[in-house]
């Protein structure tokens, strides 16, 4: 398994507290790139700019590859406006759970 | 890639502000449940009556929206508070002024002036925190003219209220009336109606998640508004009934296309079931469709009933400005203990949902008893039925203490 796919599994854990959805399924993250020192970037959005929770969030995302993907490296996280996230980034289960 | 800012305020700030609202709110109800009579027979102008009716406005709902302000306006205009410590002196300064003024309006009037000057100080001092704020934004938009309109409009309210108080020490100024007209207008509708419509701009997507909508009548709706304050409040002036209802019917037609956008934006979201406080600020909205649309036919018809007028300004300022505070506050409050006791948590431990933090339930319930306490109320009053004016007015300060036992709640989990 790459190490991008573990921390993309990892990310899965990092859940949005005022939707109660993970951030990949949300489809918040738009990159994730691990170069040869096993440092890892990822490129992510929040689903509006400014959202209060953004400290919170990423944050999360961090402590959760930190800690849960073995042999990391150095995580840096690309907070991006651009592309503005849309509902079409998330997944059918996201979609699903926004119903009730 | 946008540089990303520090934009959070230190939750002190708006805590500050919330809990002296809190306390006000309380004490608004219950100063108005001892004065129940003065209700009933239709007497707002009286002492008691400032006194409670001044703790609601400026302590509760102006105190609570500048608490909401320190930490929205960060989100929103994504630049942080110009100065926190010049905040904390804004709070003492408004807090001490607004505790005086209230209550000299209602045991010495003549010398509520010395707590008024207090109280526009610390006014004047957030004006200015919101402005040097406001300034450093990098790209103004939609919600910045609207909370300018806000801003402006607070400054032209407390001007008026300053030459009322001055009438009340030392009189000497004419049109006393004309200019209690202005001042209402200008605070409730310009104010507070200026600021929820450009809050909701922002707080609707974000609370529905709604994504494509166009927002196009933003603009024409922020224009309609002003307009229709600046011509109603020139037909006070020129004692002109006709210009007073172009006046009312330019402000329904800012209001209404205002609606047609958050109708949009809610036709567009993807949260299909919304938080039960959301939906008590968005019933705020209809209220406050309502009651323009009210005002506009009472005054096409000629209706000058002094009672009639006064409960409808009181319809506006609860069911439209004070319950839309009262959904907001409950979301905000969440946001913010949340961000403070649980954001460097996030991934390491189980930590709550935000939605975890509100008793749905309970809301309901309390929102629930407002509203039939303000109906109830306005019936009574309206029909002059001292026993359910005072049933009614009970059950609202019930309403109110529950209210804030439930905010306060959050802040223990």
């Amino acid at each position: 398994m790459s190490l991008e796919t573990k921390v993309g599994a990892a990310l899965f854990e990092v859940i949005d507290p005022e939707l109660g959805i993970n951030i990949m399924d949300l489809g918040l993250v738009y990159d994730i790139q691990a170069d040869e020192d096993k440092n890892v970037t990822i490129t992510m959005t929040l689903t509006t700019p400014g959202c209060p929770l953004h400290d919170s969030i990423t944050s999360g995302a961090k402590y959760q590859i930190m800690q849960h993907v073995e042999d990391v490296g150095e995580v840096k996280i690309d907070l991006v406006w651009e592309p503005a996230w849309t509902p079409n980034k998330m997944s059918e289960r996201a979609r699903e759970m926004l119903l009730y | 890639m946008m540089p990303q800012m520090k934009t959070e305020t230190n939750i002190k700030l708006p805590f500050s502000f919330i809990l002296y609202g809190l306390v006000a709110l309380v004490l608004s109800q219950v100063i108005l449940f001892i004065s129940n009579d003065a209700l009933v027979a239709g007497q707002f102008r009286i002492p008691d009556i400032w006194m409670g009716a001044h703790f609601l406005l400026l302590g509760w709902a102006v105190m609570i929206v500048m608490g909401a302000m320190y930490q929205l306006v960060p989100v929103a205009f994504l630049t942080p508070i110009w100065n926190e410590t010049f905040g904390f002196i804004q709070f003492g300064v408004t807090a001490v002024g607004i505790t005086a003024f209230s209550i000299l309006l209602g045991f010495k009037p003549d010398s509520a002036i010395y707590g008024g000057m207090l109280a526009i100080l610390g006014v004047l001092m957030f004006l200015f925190q919101m402005l040097k704020t406001i300034l450093s934004q990098q790209t103004k938009n939609t919600m910045t003219y609207f909370v300018v309109g806000a801003l402006v409009s607070f400054f032209i309210t407390i001007g008026f209220g300053f030459l009322l108080a001055w009438n009340l020490a030392y009189g000497g100024i004419a049109s006393h009336n004309t200019i209690l007209y202005s001042h209402i207008v200008m605070g409730v509708a310009g104010w507070f109606t200026l600021l929820i419509f450009g809050f909701s701009y922002k707080l609707v997507p974000m609370f529905s998640l709604s994504h494509g909508f166009s927002m196009k009548f933003a603009k024409p709706a922020f224009f309609s508004y002003i307009a229709g304050l600046l011509v109603l409040i020139s037909g006070f002036w020129l004692v002109a009934s006709f210009i007073q209802t172009i006046g009312w019917l330019v402000l329904l037609v800012g209001f209404s296309l205002f609606v047609l956008d958050i109708k949009e934006i809610l036709t567009k979201r993807l949260k299909k079931k919304l938080d039960k406080p959301f939906t008590f600020a968005l019933l705020a909205i209809a209220n406050g469709l309502v009651i323009h649309v009210l005002a506009f036919l009472l005054s096409l018809f000629n209706n000058a009933n002094a009672k009639l007028w006064s409960w409808l300004i009181f319809l506006y300022v609860m069911t439209w400005i004070i319950f839309s505070i009262l959904g907001y506050l409950n979301k905000i409050v969440p946001f913010l203990w949340w961000t403070h006791k649980y954001s460097d948590k996030v991934g390491k431990t189980k930590v709550p949902m935000l939605k975890e933090m509100i008793n749905e339930k309970l809301s309901v319930t309390i929102f629930v008893l407002f509203v039939i306490s303000v109906v109830g109320l306005t019936i009574g009053a309206l029909a002059e039925v001292a026993l359910l004016v005072m049933l009614f007015q009970a059950l609202l300060t019930i309403a109110s203490i529950a209210y804030v036992i439930s905010i306060v709640r959050i802040l223990f989990m």
